[in-house]
């Protein structure tokens, strides 16, 4: 072995591994050759191996011609990987191509009932006044569903609710959220914001706009000043907040036995916007709710002294509030859970 | 209140259109909810006087007549009326007219002649009672005048409020009208001619409990000639909404409407007499056994409470609410009394529902009447009796209590008015405003009482000198008793609108956690999960309440209530569907599914949170509950997936979904074999701890008993059910959460396959392998669950993926496998098992 016979060697490698990169059908063979060439016990390795048959002064030589070959080679080596690479890329993403526009895989979705939802709507947007939600009993006595909102026994004005009576003496199925105003009141001290939704029930015959069994919510707020302009400013914000902002809305004289003065609430018709249509009856105007300055006997049946504190309280239906705002023609989907109706919730 | 203007216009100046009176009215609180426009639908009906009448050729019934409507040729025009001559003027309906109720006049062959129109009878016009007559108009009535603009009229439906029974009149709404417009109101005549026999020597009445009866005041008519009213009073009665009867009828009904003042007349001939030769009327209760025959033509059972107008023989009336048959005004009647009482309101009221027999008269009755409107209806009838059906009347009246009490007064501060309306009025305008409802006002300098609160809270504060007003309060409204009413009145005139909207500037109240947020929070994440929310009726049926019955009952949630107690049933229900508060809310969610399965929805995931109610001796209770159902896919089928059935596991899924929602630990499930509504070999009690080792949740998970749903007829082949008390669906708010470090150092996962006997449940296995993990140990997941060979028949192998951690080091391989070792060694005693290499 000689110096020139190795260098000639190492050229014919180079040129060999040349001849098989360009052979190489993928990386894959690349990576072989790569092994093969440049590996630990690769071709070039064993043709070093023959320096140390060389004089010593001649080896340094050696070494440099190595190092080219070996740089010259991997670059080789490199620029076909590259090139093999793109290659087999292009073609795995075109092998990977899929028609993109197909559905996906569905996630099902289910929905929040409306009258709950219109209830917590409701909670929301008196929350931001400062109003904190209650919950009192469905099943009732007469004295706090009736006598001690100021309708005795017998009065007319019981004509109002039509009355569901089970059979636990004395007991009843709430007509309205009204009997909660006695419980925070004998619950809490003013100043008083509360709201109380919940499940109500009369004795009426279910068709398009009544119900045996429906939501309602009751508002009080009680302290030594609150007046019935707050209730109209509050009441302006709340239509805002739930029908638009720049709705209009009208304030007039209603009866509840357990308010004085009372208070009919009403919102520009959503349907015609005020000239007047068969929805509003041709008023251009819908009721929402009734309100009014809490009574002072039901002020003084909550433990509250009527010559120090005043209030209001009010009163509406989450289903009413929800058909207004969906356009939603009958009570009775309400309670029907048909799917294709809950479904268009959210 | 059905309010004819044309009625109204007589007692109070109208210069509005009819929308501005309604919206008037509305705004001082009598809300108009209709306004009717009465004829209208008499399109092409005209006055027409009548040239000639003769007999039809070829009918006897017929009569053929000519009538012209002032131009054009003469009208040929068959009539079968023999109230008709000529020289009338009378309504007719000319060839494409419309009459109430649609039906549409053409020219048309009659018994072989041409009937060019109709001749209308006032009850084929709506306007009066008269069937069988043409419709006679006056004589000056003008030509061809359409009748729409001579007796057409506008209603206004006028909803009066129960505390106003005052309104219940065309008088009241005439002064309301004048409230707002400043107009006088012109009260009906009541000044009678009254040259009769004194009344004395023809009626004695006599009141045994003045109580139930204020005041009763009688009058007598002689020798009255019964017939139809006028035409023009037919045609208010029918546009009020009240039918023509007779005219002395017809006068009371008439008194009612306009003053409000129910009447009853009786035929005086059939009141019997005392000794004297009078009609003797007593007002007492009705005796043990009594009876009468009502105006109705029922025979009644008199309930020992019912109030009775008497005479020696026994009952002649209901009081206040029905008059009996016997003393009816009938044709031939020539004598009557006219009873104008006051009753006590609870006591008529009471008496109307008892007998089923609420009216108009008893509705206003109920509503409280002053005592002076006696006076004024029976005066007032006697004089329409007089003028319509002639005769004489009585000189004077029977009058039990003749004394009719000044008005009362109420005393308010014009500050405390302001101060409850946020207005700043002062004590002059509203003293004004009050004025225009006829509340007279006195500025009081002495010191007076003002009562701040009545019924059944009676309170009263001592004004200081010069705070207060004296109001002197009509004796028509009974409504005013306290300071707020006269707020309320003073509000009303100035106008609701009027007072200014501000928002509240008053103390807040402090926090306070809402107990809708964890009831939100579970209801979120269900929806979240594809479950859809439901709300179903509290009231269910018998046989729903029996067949979904639940046999076990496992303990609440901590802080819920439990469910216990008796049904509770209503007493009135208004169908047997919805008769009895349910116990619990898994039958209604079966109905969902039913009812959701049927409009051909296949797959439904439905939760309600609701409640369910009992009874424990006199008390009730009530417990919110968690319901679930489940059927068809839970994974519906995609193109790019195939459908997954639910089943229990998806069940237990959204239950370990709602446990970590409320920051419960993962649910344990225990085998439930013997509840009766749910499949015994797939069924579960469900339950699960918090932190500190209260139960969260508890409750029951499983399919649906086969046999329920073949009893049903659900139409589904599987239904999964659970019902869930949670802690804080009542009203809890959502635990903190307490961090806990993560650990810095790499867990270690181990394998681990168990073989049991079938007959030993996961749960236990696992339970066995946390218990004996030790403290590194930081989670056991079932990944796998295989049976088959080289296992024997009976038993299964569970795979375990074991999570080993240390918060403070690496955990070495040696640690890990001693803490291996001695679950293994737990396996083997405590369940039989045998790690699977
Ligand atoms: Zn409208």
């Amino acid at each position: 072995m000689d110096l020139a016979q190795l260098t000639r060697d190492l050229e014919a490698l180079v040129e060999e591994t040349r001849a098989a990169l360009a052979a190489a059908p993928d990386t894959a063979a690349v990576e072989a050759l790569e092994v093969e060439v440049l590996g630990k016990k690769g071709r070039l390795t064993i043709v070093l191996r023959g320096i140390g048959q060389l004089p010593a002064e001649e080896r340094p030589l050696v070494g440099a011609v190595a190092n080219r070959v070996r740089g010259a080679i991997e670059g080789e080596i490199g620029a076909r990987r590259t090139e093999l690479g793109a290659a087999e890329l292009e073609s795995r993403l075109r092998a990977e191509t899929t028609d993109v526009t197909t559905p996906g895989r569905p996630i099902r979705r289910g929905s929040l009932h409306p009258s709950i939802e219109a209830m917590a709507e409701i909670a929301r947007i008196f929350g931001q006044f400062g109003f904190v939600v209650y919950e009192s009993p469905e099943i009732e006595d007469d004295e706090h569903n009736f006598q001690m909102l100021n309708i005795p026994p017998d009065h007319p004005a019981r004509d109002l609710w039509d009355t569901l009576y089970v059979d636990v003496p004395g007991h009843l199925l709430r007509t309205h959220t009204s009997p909660g105003q006695i419980h925070v009141m004998r619950t809490v001290k003013p100043p008083i914001r509360a709201l109380l939704p919940g499940r109500c029930f009369r004795y009426e015959a279910i068709d398009a706009s009544h119900g045996t069994e429906f939501f309602q919510v009751e508002g009080l707020m009680v302290d030594e000043g609150t007046t019935l302009g707050d209730l109209r400013g509050l009441l302006d914000e709340f239509a805002h907040a739930m029908f638009g902002a720049g709705k209009k809305t009208r304030f007039r004289p209603g009866y509840y036995p357990f308010t004085e003065p009372s208070v009919a609430f009403d919102v520009e018709c959503l349907v015609c916007g005020g000239p007047g249509c068969p929805a509003c009856k041709r008023t251009g105007w819908m009721t929402i709710l009734g309100a009014g300055m809490v009574h002072p006997v039901v002020l003084r049946h909550g433990g509250l002294d009527p010559e120090r504190y005043q209030g209001f309280a009010f009163g509406m239906g989450p289903e009413r509030i929800s058909m207004l705002r969906h356009r939603i023609h009958d009570l009775r989907l309400f309670l029907e859970n048909d799917l294709r109706f809950l479904g268009q919730f959210r | 209140m059905r309010v004819p203007l044309s009625w109204l216009a007589e007692l109070v100046e109208l210069e509005l259109t009819p929308e501005e009176l309604a919206d008037r009215l509305t705004m001082l609180g009598m809300e108009v909810q209709a306004i009717e426009r009465r004829g209208t639908d008499w399109s092409d009906v005209v006055v027409g006087e009548l040239l000639a009448v003769e007999p039809h050729p070829r009918a006897d019934r017929l009569s053929l007549t000519k009538v012209t409507i002032g131009h054009g040729a003469p009208l040929q025009i068959v009539c079968g009326a023999t109230n008709i001559a000529a020289g009338q003027r009378v309504p007719v309906a000319l060839p494409g007219a419309v009459l109430p109720g649609g039906r549409r006049i053409e020219r048309a062959e009659k018994m072989g002649v041409t009937s060019e129109g109709m001749l209308c009878s006032g009850d084929e016009l709506g306007l009066t009672a008269d069937a069988d007559g043409i419709l006679i108009l006056d004589g000056e009535t003008q030509l061809g005048r359409p009748l729409a603009e001579l007796y057409g009229d506008t209603v206004l439906d006028v909803d009066v409020k129960p505390n106003r029974g005052d309104a219940l009149s065309i008088v009241g709404i005439a002064r309301e009208v004048a409230a707002s417009t400043g107009a006088e109101v012109r009260l009906p005549a009541t000044e009678v001619e009254d040259d009769g026999a004194p009344v004395e020597g023809l009626v004695a009445v006599e009141v045994e409990d003045p109580q139930l009866c204020t005041r009763f005041v009688g009058r007598h008519v002689g020798g009255v000639t019964i017939g139809p009213s006028p035409d023009d009073v037919q045609m208010r009665l029918i546009a009020a909404g009240v039918r023509p009867v007779s005219n002395v009828v017809d006068a009371s009904n008439y008194v009612m409407i306009e003053l409000g003042k129910p009447i009853h007349t009786f035929d005086a001939a059939a009141v019997g007499r005392a000794a004297a030769g009078r009609a003797r009327i007593v007002v007492r209760t009705a005796r043990p056994g009594e009876r009468i025959e009502t105006l109705d033509h029922v025979v009644r059972e008199l309930h020992p409470d019912t109030l009775l107008i008497a005479d020696p023989g026994g009952p002649i009336g209901i009081a206040g609410v029905m008059g009996g048959a016997a003393s009816e005004v009938s044709e031939t009647t020539t004598d009557v009394i006219i009873e104008s009482a006051v009753f006590d309101p609870v006591s008529i009221r009471r008496t109307a529902f008892h007998y089923g027999l609420r009216s108009e008269a008893s509705l206003r009755f109920e509503k409280g009447q002053e005592q002076r409107l006696a006076r004024l209806g029976a005066d007032r009838t006697a004089r329409l009796i007089h003028e319509w059906a002639g005769g004489s009347v009585a000189r004077g009246r029977v009058d039990t209590n003749p004394d009719e009490p000044a008005p009362r007064t109420v005393a308010f501060r014009p500050a405390r008015v302001d101060r409850l309306l946020g207005t700043n009025l002062g004590s002059e305008t509203q003293r004004d405003l009050l004025r225009r409802v006829g509340i007279s006002t006195e500025a009081e300098a002495r010191p007076v009482t003002i009562p701040v609160a009545a019924g059944s809270a009676p309170e009263a504060v001592e004004a200081p000198a010069g705070d207060a007003v004296v109001a002197t309060i009509p004796t028509w409204r009974r409504d005013i008793e306290i300071e707020a009413d006269i707020a309320e009145e003073v509000a009303r005139i100035h106008g609701y609108e009027a007072v200014p909207g501000r928002l509240p500037s008053t103390p807040m109240p402090g926090w306070r956690p809402s107990p809708l947020a964890l009831r939100e929070a579970v209801r979120e994440a269900l929806v979240g999960a594809g479950v859809t929310e439901a709300v179903t009726y509290a009231l269910v049926s018998p046989r729903l309440v029996a067949d979904f019955a639940w046999s076990v009952n496992p303990p609440p949630a901590t802080g819920e209530g439990a469910r216990e107690g008796g049904p509770i049933t209503v007493t009135n229900p208004l169908s047997a569907d919805h008769a009895i508060l349910r116990h619990s809310l898994v039958g209604s969610l079966t109905q969902v599914v039913a009812g959701n399965v049927r409009h051909g929805r296949d797959d439904v995931a439905v939760f309600e949170v609701g409640k369910g109610y009992g009874r424990v001796a006199d008390e009730t209770v009530e417990w919110w509950r968690l319901g679930l159902a489940l059927t068809g896919a839970f994974e519906p089928a995609a193109w790019n997936r195939p459908a997954r059935p639910a089943d229990v596991d998806d069940a237990k899924g959204l239950i370990e979904l709602v446990a970590g929602v409320i920051g419960a630990g993962r649910p344990t499930y225990m085998a439930l074999t013997d509840e009766p509504i749910l499949h015994p070999g797939r069924s579960a009690l469900a339950s699960a701890s918090d932190r500190a080792g209260r139960l969260a949740l508890s409750g029951v998970v499983g399919e649906l008993h086969p046999r329920l749903i073949e009893a049903w007829d659900l139409r589904v082949p599987r239904l999964i059910v659970a019902e869930l008390s949670v802690a804080g669906l009542g009203g809890g708010g959502l635990p903190s959460v307490e961090f806990e470090a993560v650990s810095r150092f790499p867990a270690v996962e181990r394998d681990l396959a168990v073989v049991v006997d079938e007959a030993v449940p996961a749960a236990d296995v696992e339970s066995a392998i946390r218990e004996a993990g030790g403290e590194n140990l930081r989670s056991v997941v079932l990944f796998d669950l295989y049976r088959g060979r080289p296992l024997a028949d009976d038993e299964r192998s569970l795979a375990f993926r074991l999570r080993f951690e240390a918060p403070d080091r690496t955990l070495t391989e040696v640690e890990v496998e001693e803490a291996i070792a001695t679950i293994s060694g737990a396996l083997g005693h405590r369940v039989g098992g045998r790690i699977r290499a």
